[in-house]
């Protein structure tokens, strides 16, 4: 929507302006949240190099306690999920909610930048912790107790503001369709933090229940937080970017409610067959499978939206990278119910299929997206344009293969790991033989972390140059694939 | 986060350029959804129905195992506590008996009857149906010498291995019982506390010989056996072995 100067369209005019002004307005906390992301997801991922390598060759670096595979693999986690997870994520619903209720940020912006940089020492302060050997042993709460009051009171500060954009926001036809997911994300998150950490840091004697509370916790947190914001996302830079409008209103109210409904019921199936009561693994079982409605029914909006459209995404870096995250939300959905169902949860119990499912919905969906709104956020904020493609096009190919390897070679090994250890054929096999089969997914594993710790460099470098000013002084953006037939292609990203 | 003082910082048009290209926020269309991923979401809707109906254990607090059926105790195993709450001490004796004599069944074969000039049968032999205190003592530490069976010799070489260090009472008591009740054997069911009773009695380290065994020959360990069947000789006909 080019405007022509020598025809002014004043009504353009106002609204490019009020659209800048909120971009001007949401500047700080998002930058701030983007950078500090950065450096996390580069943390996490030289960590997840080292904790593979640890796990095949234990005796790698021996003799420091720091770096034993038992604190690598946490600190990884953490790192990932709110070093760089949560406030990047925290970024994009600030931003595109700002947008979409066409609210500047006016009060508070002090304090979002103190919550950010509480929430930065703290996890600092967390990891750190658990690589002293201070963990706390609950799977993706494992920073010590301390850290979790100061993290709500932060996750907080930039989730009422969100919240209340919302509700002073005009809200035309077609509104929810993407606001709704982040308005929920930011209630969802609020409810299961407080609900698992008082649960496991509160009440004494939770004997087996607490291992499937925490189940429980990391499956909320990926279903309803990490997914809303990448589903959400999706659903407003897609038709952005394209021009096409969302197929379906009614599928995606169809998506977002049965996500809504089922998303807090699946988790604890993870210990089917083990010492709790046997109707709640069925449960998360049950639910664990009916999600593949949700998912079903937003790829079947994008596909129908995108359908015949496919060529802007080999331009555009945002839309490839949230077309791609798009791409492994179903990918997702169905790692879920393998590991959920109980005809192949037999087999993918407690293997490296877990692993799998968090790593297809943490990276290969959620960061995948994010990485893309961060391509379209960041110009807006910085008032340059990115600098180099190829930093982007290595971005987008070191991260989908890697993420791809991880996903495909974790849930592989789980299969064969599954398959082995309930064959009783290998009655005579020992447990340690067993490990050792499944080294060469673990080898992997460690190239696809190393693919990516190189891809997330060249993003932390491009970022940090963005948000140092020092990017392409242009109207042009920056788009991949230029030499194409440029004139044919609208003027997106 | 200030914005750095650039030379150009107040081209505004270039600033406002990423703004002004964008497109407009679209509304939502009302395309139909295909008939087919209607169906394949009730296929999976069939598929999750699926993972509550039998596993959820009456919904009870109190029931763990997801495979749980109403009147099974819970323990669906194959010879788990349900199937051995419902039968009586000698029929359960001799089921097990007879899955543990898969571990003798090498020598002295399925039916028990040996291989002639190698293994003993022990269908029918004296030593079996004899004095169970005999009995005992030659699977609790093994034998090895000459030995006459059922009127023919046999001398294996390095003999009858002990099996008391690697078997529980129980279990040894259960494969006695079997070995002496099957392929047309007859005789009274040995307990665990008569098996335990003579692994208190003799503390040997080495294996037996038949020559040494003779005082025993006819000697009964003394304990109470439990009312049925099992109690003078056997009753039910004895499951094949496998």
């Amino acid at each position: 929507m080019q405007t022509n100067p020598s025809t002014p369209d004043t009504e353009l005019q106002a609204d490019n302006l009020r659209r800048a002004a909120i971009d001007k307005s949401v500047k700080g906390p998002v930058l701030f949240l983007f950078t500090n992301g950065a450096f996390w997801l580069m943390l996490s991922t030289i960590l997840g190099v080292l904790s593979a390598i640890k796990l095949v060759e234990p005796g790698f670096l021996d003799g420091c306690p720091y770096i034993t595979y038992g604190r690598l693999q946490p600190a990884h986690i953490n790192a990932l999920v709110y070093g760089w997870g949560l406030q990047a994520a925290l970024g994009v619903m600030l931003w595109i909610m700002a947008r979409r209720s066409g609210q500047e940020l006016k009060t508070g912006k002090s304090l979002m930048i103190t919550a950010g940089v509480f929430w930065n020492i703290t996890i600092t302060i967390g990891i750190l912790a658990i690589l002293m050997g201070k963990s706390t042993s609950i799977e993706w709460l494992e920073m010590p107790k301390f850290v979790w009051p100061v993290l709500l009171v932060c996750f907080l500060c930039f989730a009422w503001p969100i919240a209340r954009m919302f509700g002073r926001a005009f809200r035309p036809e077609g509104f929810m369709v993407s606001t709704w997911y982040i308005l929920g994300a930011c209630f969802w998150f609020t409810w299961i933090f407080i609900t698992a950490n008082v649960t496991l840091h509160c009440l004494p004697n939770l004997g087996a229940l607490g291992a499937g509370i925490d189940a429980w916790y990391i499956h909320g947190v990926i279903l309803l937080f990490f997914v809303p914001v990448g589903v959400g996302s999706a659903y407003y830079f897609i038709p952005k970017i394209t021009g096409q409008p969302i197929a379906s209103a009614q599928l995606a109210s169809a998506g977002f409610w049965t996500l809504a409904v089922l998303g807090g019921w699946t988790g604890m199936q993870k210990y089917m067959g083990g010492p709790l009561p046997a109707w709640m693994s069925a449960v998360g079982a049950c639910a664990g499978v009916l999600l593949l409605i949700p998912v079903g029914l937003v790829g079947l909006n994008h596909h129908l939206t995108t359908i015949g459209k496919h060529n802007a995404v080999a331009a555009s870096p945002t839309l490839r990278f949230v077309f791609f995250g798009a791409l492994f939300y179903p990918i997702s959905g169905l790692v879920l119910a393998l590991n959920s169902a109980f005809w192949t949860g037999a087999s993918l119990q407690f293997t490296q299929s877990w692993y799998s499912f968090q790593m297809v919905s943490v990276y290969g969906f959620f960061s995948m997206s994010v990485f893309g709104a961060i391509y379209y956020i960041v110009p807006r904020l910085s008032g340059c344009e990115w600098l180099s493609v190829r930093l982007i096009r290595n971005h987008f190919w070191f991260s989908v293969y890697g993420v791809g390897t991880i996903v495909i070679m974790s849930l592989v090994a789980g299969l064969q790991q599954g398959a082995d250890l309930n064959d009783p054929g290998h009655w005579d096999q020992s447990f340690m033989n067993h490990v050792i089969n499944s080294r060469p997914y673990v080898v992997s594993r460690a190239v696809a972390w190393a693919l990516i710790s190189f891809s997330n460099f060249m993003f932390l470098f491009h970022l940090l140059l963005m948000v140092a000013g020092l990017g392409r002084r242009s109207t042009a953006p920056t788009l991949l694939h230029r030499e194409h037939d440029e004139h044919a292609l609208p003027a997106h990203a | 986060m200030s914005a750095p003082a650039n030379p150009d910082s107040t081209d505004l048009d270039r600033l406002h350029a990423a703004v002004k290209r964008e497109k407009e926020d679209l509304a939502p269309e009302s395309q139909p959804a295909p008939l087919w991923a209607i169906f394949l979401l009730m296929l999976v809707a069939i598929v999750a129905g699926g993972q509550i109906g039998q596993m959820t254990g009456g919904w009870s607090f109190d029931v763990s195992n997801p495979f749980s059926v109403a009147g099974t105790g819970g323990d669906p195993r194959p010879g788990g506590g349900a199937a051995g709450d419902a039968l009586d001490p000698f029929a359960l004796a001799m089921k097990k008996g007879a899955s543990g004599y898969s571990v003798c069944g090498g020598c002295h074969q399925g039916n028990g009857a040996g291989i002639p000039g190698q293994f003993p049968p022990l269908a029918g032999s004296e030593w079996v149906n004899g004095g169970t205190e005999r009995l005992i003592r030659v699977v609790q530490h093994g034998l090895t010498g000459p030995i006459t069976v059922k009127g023919a010799g046999f001398n294996t070489p390095g003999g009858m291995m002990p099996f008391g260090a690697a078997m529980s009472s129980q279990d040894l008591a259960n494969v006695l019982t079997f070995v002496r009740n099957s392929w047309g054997n007859e005789g009274t069911m040995v307990t665990k506390e008569m098996v335990q009773k003579v692994r208190d009695e003799e503390k040997r380290a080495t294996q037996w010989t038949a020559a040494d065994l003779e005082p025993f020959a006819e000697k009964n360990v003394p304990g109470d056996i439990p009312a049925g069947p099992g109690a003078t000789a056997a009753a039910a006909p004895a499951p094949a072995a496998k």
